[in-house]
């Protein structure tokens, strides 16, 4: 899975194409922790290239979240695929990781 | 494990290559060398071939829809074929053999027919010499196996007027779902678990949360005993940054009433007599996923007739949408005669390349009046 970082006017967008798995998911978390560390603690995590998630997927995307939130920041998803939906809303975690239609709309309410 | 071969003829090789000429050419050489060979041209045919079986994988680095680095550790997560990567530079073999790819030999094009032959028959050879570590790994590997089986209820209880089954298949040796029951005075208690990720740590923690899940039965009240439960294991989640689902539930065999639980697994569904099928509504998150979660308990009632089937989500993978998941089910449960004809069945149809999670079904079936 490839990543890439964008930053952008008020939160970091980072874009994952491919499967988030169990051998993506350590790349997710170091990609977003270079991001934390850098001072951005405003992250998008842009899902339209990201057709499959696993556990070890959604776990990752949870870690960066607490990351995020540690660091006195957030972290929100967008562009969400049908399958990575069908597994935030079967695992309930749509609440926690709420879905975003669009990367630049996912900080307009703050 | 698909790791070597003492009869040359069954050797299965698969080549990765997005160039015509050149995958022709690899499969060629592999060909005239005794293998039976499969092809594919991008990262993503590759991984579902690979997923049926290989010993040996010649893998280019540059393919089309991905990074042949990608692809060579997502083969190590399910395989132990021998992997040559093929790269198009000379000085590309020595950064990767910096990074830890888990390809076992690199070759640069052009590469001439002898030369790639004499890698594949070094690699081969290689692994000869290496057998006593790699028995000794497979024997523990076995062993966690063994043990993790033992550790799944090895008799079926009798319940008046019902009928209880349940499988688990490993992707691995071992792996990170579990399911457990237990009797009670007036019918049982059912944990089907699904620790993140697969492998040895899912398995250390799908041992921990069973141990746990146990120790919640003594309580009387659900909820609380959930509660308690979950918290109990937070904190060790929290530190090896893993979560659990889990579906628990109650059973009172009188009256049929399931009192139950289910946080974050989402694949319980109630099939009817008449064979129409409802998922069971959430009760909230995995545990460990979040911090300060409440769970909420639901009941179902199982009129004779009616069965209940939890899943785990491997075997969703084969499905595009949960409806059609449900409706296969359903139709397996509703079809079967008993529960373990069922859960036969249903793990019969995760036996496809497509899964390459853990899979584990549990069946109820409240016996139909005569």
């Amino acid at each position: 899975m490839q990543f890439s970082t964008e930053h952008r006017t008020g939160y970091t967008e980072v874009l994952g194409n491919g499967r988030l798995n169990m051998v993506a998911a350590p790349k997710l978390r170091d990609v977003v922790s270079a991001v934390v560390a850098a001072g951005k603690t405003r992250i998008v995590i842009n899902l339209a290239g990201t057709s499959f998630i696993d556990s070890s997927g959604l776990g990752a995307l949870i870690g960066c979240l607490k990351l995020a939130r540690q660091a006195g920041g957030d972290l929100r998803i967008a562009c969400v695929q049908p399958q990575v939906q069908m597994v935030l809303e079967l695992t309930s975690m749509h609440r926690v990781l709420t879905p975003h239609p669009t990367a630049e709309g996912a900080f307009s309410d703050d | 494990m698909n790791r070597m071969t003492d009869s040359p003829s069954k050797r299965r090789a698969l080549v990765i290559e997005d160039d015509a000429d050149i995958r022709g050419l690899l499969v060629h050489i592999l060909s005239m060398q005794g293998f039976e060979v499969a092809e594919a041209g991008t990262a993503s045919d590759g991984l579902e071939a690979a997923r049926a079986g290989a010993d040996l994988i010649t893998l280019d680095l540059n393919l089309p829809d991905g990074d042949g680095v990608d692809v060579c550790r997502e083969v190590r997560t399910f395989s132990d074929a021998y992997i040559l990567m093929i790269t198009a530079r000379t000085d590309e073999i020595e950064r990767l053999t910096g990074l830890e790819t888990g390809a076992d030999d690199y070759i640069s094009k052009p590469f001439s027919p002898r030369e790639l032959v004499a890698r594949v028959n070094s690699l081969f050879r290689r692994q000869r010499s290496h057998t006593a570590a790699d028995e000794a790994h497979a024997d523990e590997r076995r062993r966690a196996g063994e043990v993790q089986q033992s550790l799944l209820p090895r008799d079926s209880l009798q319940l008046d007027g019902f009928d209880l089954a349940g499988r688990f298949r490993p992707s691995r040796s071992v792996g990170g779902d579990f399911y457990d029951w237990y009797p009670t005075e007036d019918g049982m208690h059912l944990t089907v678990a699904d620790a993140m990720g697969k492998g040895m740590g899912a398995a250390l923690i799908a041992a921990t949360v069973r141990a746990v899940m146990r120790s919640a039965g003594n309580s009387t009240d659900l909820d609380a005993a959930f509660e308690d439960a979950a918290r109990a294991m937070e904190g060790d989640l929290e530190q090896a940054g893993s979560f659990v689902t889990l579906f628990h539930a109650r059973l009172t065999t009188v009256d049929g009433l399931v009192e139950y639980i289910d946080a974050g697994h989402g694949l319980a569904l109630k099939v009817a007599g008449d064979g129409t099928c409802t998922r069971l509504t959430p009760g909230g998150p995995p545990v460990g996923a979040w911090p300060g979660q409440r769970w909420t308990s639901d009941r179902v009632k199982l009129d004779p007739g009616d069965s209940l089937a939890i899943i785990s989500d491997g075997l969703l993978d084969i499905y595009d949408t949960v409806e059609d998941f449900t409706a296969a089910v359903a139709g397996v449960v509703h079809s079967s005669p008993t529960a373990a004809d069922a859960c036969r069945m249903l793990l019969g149809m995760a036996d496809v390349p497509e899964v390459a999670d853990d899979v584990t079904v549990v069946v109820l079936n409240r016996r139909a009046e005569n």
